[in-house]
């Protein structure tokens, strides 16, 4: 807790403080982050997550690499076979084996979840951060903006957009997963946009941006300095917070028949397809239901870790 | 005025600007959607499609049938549905009253299972009961609604044939409330506890966090030390101080069982709202998706407006701007 | 928080592992089930109409239940409908003059339903008596008039009924009724209704007045679209008639019950004069999803539902499901479709060789689950005059060397110098493995590339209408069971639904000599002559598989007769009075 100082000691008035603080971030900031490091690597749980996260995330960039079949492939004859030597994780009702499919599907689902905060994150830096620094009337105008989306039921927007989309060139784009993701995106970056907009109003007045403003320094360096990174701690756990809820919300989407569409592999649509095959075998829903129940939990750990690390306050 | 009163007007009148765009984002929306509620696969022959669409009118311009609607829509016709020609509005109050009793009761065992779950956890702070209630919240959190429809279909429907997985077991007039012949509890079981098991896993996980935090604090050590049996320290200070944490998330809860409620009511075939807009989108059915989604988002300004007063009668520190 | 959660991660797996147990349970029950289902014998084995009583396995009236399975029905007003759900119940509720039912082999019969035998045919107009004695519902009797009021309802404009254009140029041809539904000025309206080729010349006799005589006058005159209507109800209760309680019917069934976006439930009706149901109480709930209808078909709660093609594996996996199951071919052929005004698809021996080079019976396995039947014929089974596939598939069927050989002598041996073609469809998963198998079959077997193009429906509507394709995966559903209608307009030249461009002196020809025969055997024949030449002239369509729909029915649900070319929304549903619950 020592260095935390940093933010709560500022002597208003003083000159030195704001310049030295300048200095502390220009050139000894790693030591903050460094310590949210420390304690990151501390929660043993957060570290599991990360690191399952990053096994994940592996399987995905790398699998046509790692996979033992292209998950589309068919073999005929081997629907819904059982657990085998060239089928580790049994086959699907298409005959498509289950392995390939759920690391295949790890791209789908993984990406849906970290496009989605993308998407989100862009939507939410503009419009919260132009609701705080943009003066009263972009506040009212950008919050109303805001109000009208937290109201408009998410589903059947992202439904909607995506009927909308359909007959466009864009639906065809990324395999016609660009409208799922975005889509998904469109409607959920409400809650972090408020939140940017009340960490950067509550920043506004703390001493040391007063005392940057009264330093002389230009508005740009002020916000890109001093607010940015005091917003950045919050937003990443939020964002943490927000893959796996996006990938839920994209696996439910394929649940009922709307989301990313086979022969694509994708979490959601084979927990889907699995349903239907389950009174004969189990294993085509058991794997992905697996898949996304661990890297639901891993981000919930990491996020917690996060949350923890970066805010040194909450517990 | 009351600032609170006032408050609750100043959301109440916002409510009407919000609806108007929600509803003209839509209905410009659902225009853009290609394809018309008459195209199938065969196209009719074009007489038919001409008498159709006159019949609906959908002949006149798009910013006309726009005008219209809203016209229609201030003074409270929603329209009529394609399929059927019924009154949208009837469709909302027969469909939501079926999503109603589902949200609520969901609600109601989402509440009372996590709370209890959660103060349990806490006042056995690291103890065997603690892990059992930890687990089930990381667990339950971690199992999406539909996952758990299947599972419970698969286990206790198919297999054991203790529940049933067709229809709504509820009334479905007001008048049936009080009847208790209304009620068929086996095609309830399954479908509430699909539906509440992520929010009681949510509210196990803040209560037990916020317990804890109340447990730690000077007062209840105070009233501990001077020898208040353990249980009535509990019911006294901690269970109203913890549920604050626990309204704040009522907002999000709500939502969660609204989006739910288009999952498991196609799972388990109830005839409620969630599964009528699903349908509605599907067969563009115009009228009937413009209303639905009106409705929706009044009730989602509505239960929010709800929240944040009930979050202020309980913490008074919260001011009304 | 570090300690306590370390062993949580442990968890995470059980979930998955009681969805495993849950389902390997599954296992075994559904083995217990066998012993029941095969005592009680499959719903598919044909069982001859009985004419009375009941048949001696029925158990007592008191178990005479089943709920069913359908989408939920647009209308329950037969002027209105044109969906399969809708023309279900509404063939339930209501009868007309003619009644299309299975003929014992598969095919279709007309039999007389409230016609007392078949029209009286002088020129352009046909006389039908009525039986003697018939009832609505309420107990008043059924005239001549409620039938007229009929006819004069499907060609209101006002009405809007989809289903018009079957009275329209071209198929029923009923004297006035395009006049009527064409026109936009209200003034003129009465005399336009007046004018329509109906008369009642008694409160028995029905008297029809045709722009040209009509062959299939019985069989359109069977059809949804001319049933009769109550005009005193339809007036004294506006677009609510059809409501429980205001509804007035004259077929086997009541509606006693109509819970909207949940079910609506059916019952005997007492005024009914023919063959008295059996059931005695038929519950429809409304279940789009067909998978969770599935799950409610194991626990009982449903007798007879629709199942998705991929569910078809399952279910013959199981041997309890398997000998439940139905699989109900449907009156619509898909077909490539050609474009003969395109360059390269002009050519005869191009066709030809895109048809050979289509193995259909593995297409329907691989890309359909083995639910559709492989087809080279257009004329759908169960019609009278099907041909099937003994006719063609030696000329138009799988041939790999036939297919290379055509393609040479179109001039482009191994595919050399052919250009790319495109294959416009509907975006959806089952078309895109259909389109994804025909350009694979098409590239192997050729050497030729053939691109696709997703579209959506209005899109591809249009681009067909305007004859703007190349291949075009589509077909014909049947507007009524009679071997003309897959035929005409459709390959004549300069026909209404002529899309491919289809021009050729022998067919119209032999479309001459059908207008022109005098006896229904010279009709068929010449029909089927039309479908000879249309096939193995590829004259725009190379058909590719027959559509079905699998259902599952219950093993006690007896009576149920599966007519693929008469069903609607569940199998049997033509003669719902046919249906009873076994012992």
């Amino acid at each position: 807790m020592a260095q935390d100082g940093l933010t709560g000691a500022t002597t208003p008035g003083t000159i030195a403080q704001p310049v030295l603080q300048e200095l502390a971030r220009a050139g000894g900031g790693r030591s903050l982050w460094g310590d949210a490091l420390h304690r990151l690597v501390q929660n043993r749980l957060a570290v599991v997550g990360a690191i399952l996260i990053t096994l994940i995330a592996l399987a995905a960039v790398f699998a046509p690499l790692i996979s033992p079949y292209p998950y589309q492939r068919i073999f005929p004859g081997q629907i819904i076979a059982g657990l085998s030597a060239s089928h580790p994780f049994g086959t699907n009702l298409a005959g498509q084996d289950t392995l390939a499919r759920v690391i295949y599907g790890a791209r789908n689902s993984l990406g849906v979840g970290v496009f989605v905060q993308f998407v989100i994150l862009v939507i939410a830096l503009v419009v919260g951060g132009g609701a705080a620094l943009g003066g009263k009337y972009a506040d009212a105008l950008l919050m109303r903006l805001t109000d009208v989306v937290y109201a408009f039921p998410d589903l059947l927007f992202v439904i909607l957009l995506q009927q909308v989309l359909a007959g466009t060139r864009l639906a065809a784009y990324m395999g016609g997963l660009f409208v799922v993701f975005f889509a998904i995106g469109l409607v959920g970056w409400v809650n972090l946009a408020r939140l940017i907009r009340g960490q950067m109003l509550s920043l506004r007045t703390t001493d040391y941006v007063i005392a940057a403003e009264a330093l002389g320094a230009t508005r740009l360096r002020i916000v890109v300095r001093h607010m940015l990174p005091n917003t950045l701690s919050p937003v990443i756990v939020a964002l943490t917070f927000g893959v796996p809820s996006a990938i839920f919300t994209e696996a439910a989407l394929s649940f009922i028949g709307i989301g990313i569409q086979p022969p694509l592999a994708d979490w959601g649509n084979m927990i889907y397809d699995g349903y239907g095959a389950v009174l004969a075998t189990p294993w085509p829903i058991f794997f992905p239901a697996l898949a996304l129940a661990i890297t639901f939990l891993s981000f919930q750990f990491l996020g917690d870790g996060l949350r923890d690390a970066l805010d040194p306050r909450t517990r | 005025m009351d600032p609170m009163a006032a408050y609750a007007l100043r959301r109440l009148l916002w409510a009407v600007p919000v609806l108007w765009a929600v509803a003209t984002i839509t209905f410009f929306l659902m225009h853009a959607v290609p394809g018309g509620p008459f195209t199938q696969d065969k196209a009719l022959p074009p007489a038919v499609n001409d008498a159709l669409n006159r019949r609906y009118h959908l002949d006149k311009p798009v910013w006309e049938q726009y005008g219209l609607y809203l016209w229609d829509s201030v003074h409270g016709d929603l329209g009529l549905s394609f399929q059927g020609d019924r009154s949208v509005t009837e469709i909302i109050r027969n469909t939501f009253f079926v999503t109603a009793q589902l949200g609520v009761l969901g609600f109601l065992v989402a509440v009372v299972i996590g709370m209890t779950l959660g103060t349990m956890s806490a006042l056995n702070h690291n103890g065997p009961l603690d892990y059992v209630g930890v687990a089930f919240s990381t667990i339950g959190a971690s199992v999406p609604s539909f996952i758990m429809g299947a599972f419970l279909v698969i286990f206790f429907a198919v297999d054991l044939g203790w529940f049933k997985t067709l229809g709504w077991g509820g009334p479905r007039h007001l008048t049936g409330l009080l009847d208790p012949f209304a009620w068929d509890w086996r095609r309830m079981v399954l479908p509430v506890v699909a539906i509440s098991t992520l929010p009681t896993a949510f509210i196990a996980r803040i209560t037990r966090a916020s317990v804890l935090e109340v447990l730690n604090q000077d007062y209840i050590r105070t009233a501990r030390a001077k020898g208040l049996a353990e249980v009535r320290v509990v019911l006294r200070h901690t269970i109203k101080n913890a549920m604050i944490p626990v309204l704040t998330l009522m907002g999000p809860i709500f939502a969660n069982l609204v989006a739910g409620s288009f999952i498991i009511e196609t799972m388990f075939s109830i005839p409620g709202l969630g599964r009528e807009l699903v349908n509605a989108v599907i067969r563009r059915d115009y009228a009937m998706i413009m209303g639905t989604t009106l409705f929706f988002t009044l009730i989602i300004t509505l239960a929010n407006l709800a929240v944040d007063l009930a979050y202020a009668v309980v913490d008074p520190r919260i001011r009304y701007r | 928080m570090n300690v306590r959660n370390r062993w949580i991660l442990l968890l995470a797996a059980p979930m998955a592992v009681a969805l495993t147990l849950a389902a390997a349970c599954g296992g075994t029950s559904s083995t217990d089930k066998t012993a029941t289902a095969a005592a009680g014998g499959a719903g598919t084995t044909p069982t001859s109409t009985q004419t009375g009583g009941l048949p001696a396995d029925a158990a007592p009236a008191s178990q005479q239940k089943i709920t069913m399975q359908s989408t939920e029905p647009q209308f329950y007003d037969p002027h209105r409908s044109n969906f399969e759900q809708d023309i279900a119940v509404e063939r339930m509720l209501f009868r007309g003059l003619y009644n299309l039912t299975d003929d014992g082999s598969g095919g279709v019969k007309v039999v007389p339903g409230d016609a007392a035998g078949p029209p009286t045919i002088s020129g352009n107009v046909y006389t039908v008596k009525l039986k003697s004695g018939l009832k609505w519902s309420d107990g008043k009797a059924l005239t001549a008039a409620d039938y007229v009021y009929g006819f004069q309802r499907e060609c209101d404009p006002t009405v809007a009924s989809p289903y018009q254009y079957v009275l329209g140029a071209g198929l029923g041809d009923l004297k006035g009724c395009d006049e009527l539904f064409n026109n936009k000025d209200a003034t003129k309206t009465q005399a336009l209704k007046d004018a329509l080729g109906v008369k009642a010349l008694d409160a028995s006799t029905l008297e029809f007045t045709l722009n040209r005589p009509v062959a299939t006058f019985e069989t359109i005159w069977s059809l949804w679209a001319t049933f009769p209507s109550r005009q005193d109800v339809i007036q004294k209760f506006g677009d609510k008639w059809t409501d429980p309680g205001n509804i007035v019917v004259n077929g086997p069934f009541t509606m006693s019950e109509l819970v909207p976006k949940d079910h609506v439930t059916l019952k005997p009706n007492p005024e009914w004069s023919g063959q008295k149901p059996a059931i005695q109480q038929l519950t429809i709930k409304f279940i789009d999803d067909l998978s969770a209808a599935l799950k409610s078909f194991q626990t009982g709660e449903l007798q007879m539902t629709a199942i998705q093609p991929t569910d078809v594996k399952v279910v013959k996996g199981d041997p309890s499901l398997s000998s439940e199951l139905v699989i109900d071919p449907t009156a619509r052929i898909t077909a490539i479709e050609m474009q003969l005004k395109d360059p390269a698809l002009a050519k005869f021996d191009v066709r030809l060789a895109l048809s050979r080079a289509i193995d259909r019976k593995t297409l329907v396995d691989v890309v359909f689950d083995g639910v559709y039947t492989p087809a080279t014929y257009w004329v759908v089974k169960g019609l009278k005059g099907f041909q099937g596939n003994s006719a063609f598939d030696s000329t138009i069927g799988f041939d790999k060397a036939a297919a290379q050989a055509a393609m040479a002598s179109a001039g482009y041996p191994n595919g050399q110098g052919f250009p790319t073609l495109k294959l416009t469809l509907t975006d959806t998963p089952s078309n895109r493995n259909l389109a994804d198998f025909l350009i694979k079959q098409w590239k192997d077997n050729l050497g030729i590339t053939v691109t696709p193009d997703f579209v959506d429906g209005k899109t591809r509507s249009q681009r067909f209408n305007s004859g703007n394709f190349q291949l075009f995966p589509g077909g014909w559903q049947l507007d009524y069971p009679d071997i003309e209608n897959p035929l005409v307009g459709l390959f004549d030249t300069g026909g209404g639904n002529n899309k491919y461009n289809c021009s050729d002196p022998a067919i119209d020809a032999a479309f001459k000599e059908a207008t022109n025969a005098t006896t229904e055997a010279a009709r068929i024949a010449a029909y089927q002559k039309v479908e000879t030449l249309v096939v193995t002239k590829l004259c725009g369509v190379a058909p590719i598989y027959q559509n079905a729909v699998p259902y599952l029915v219950n093993a006690k649900v007896g009576g149920v007769v599966p007519n693929g070319t008469i069903d609607a929304s569940g199998p049997g549903t033509y003669c719902v009075e046919c249906w009873y619950v076994k012992k």
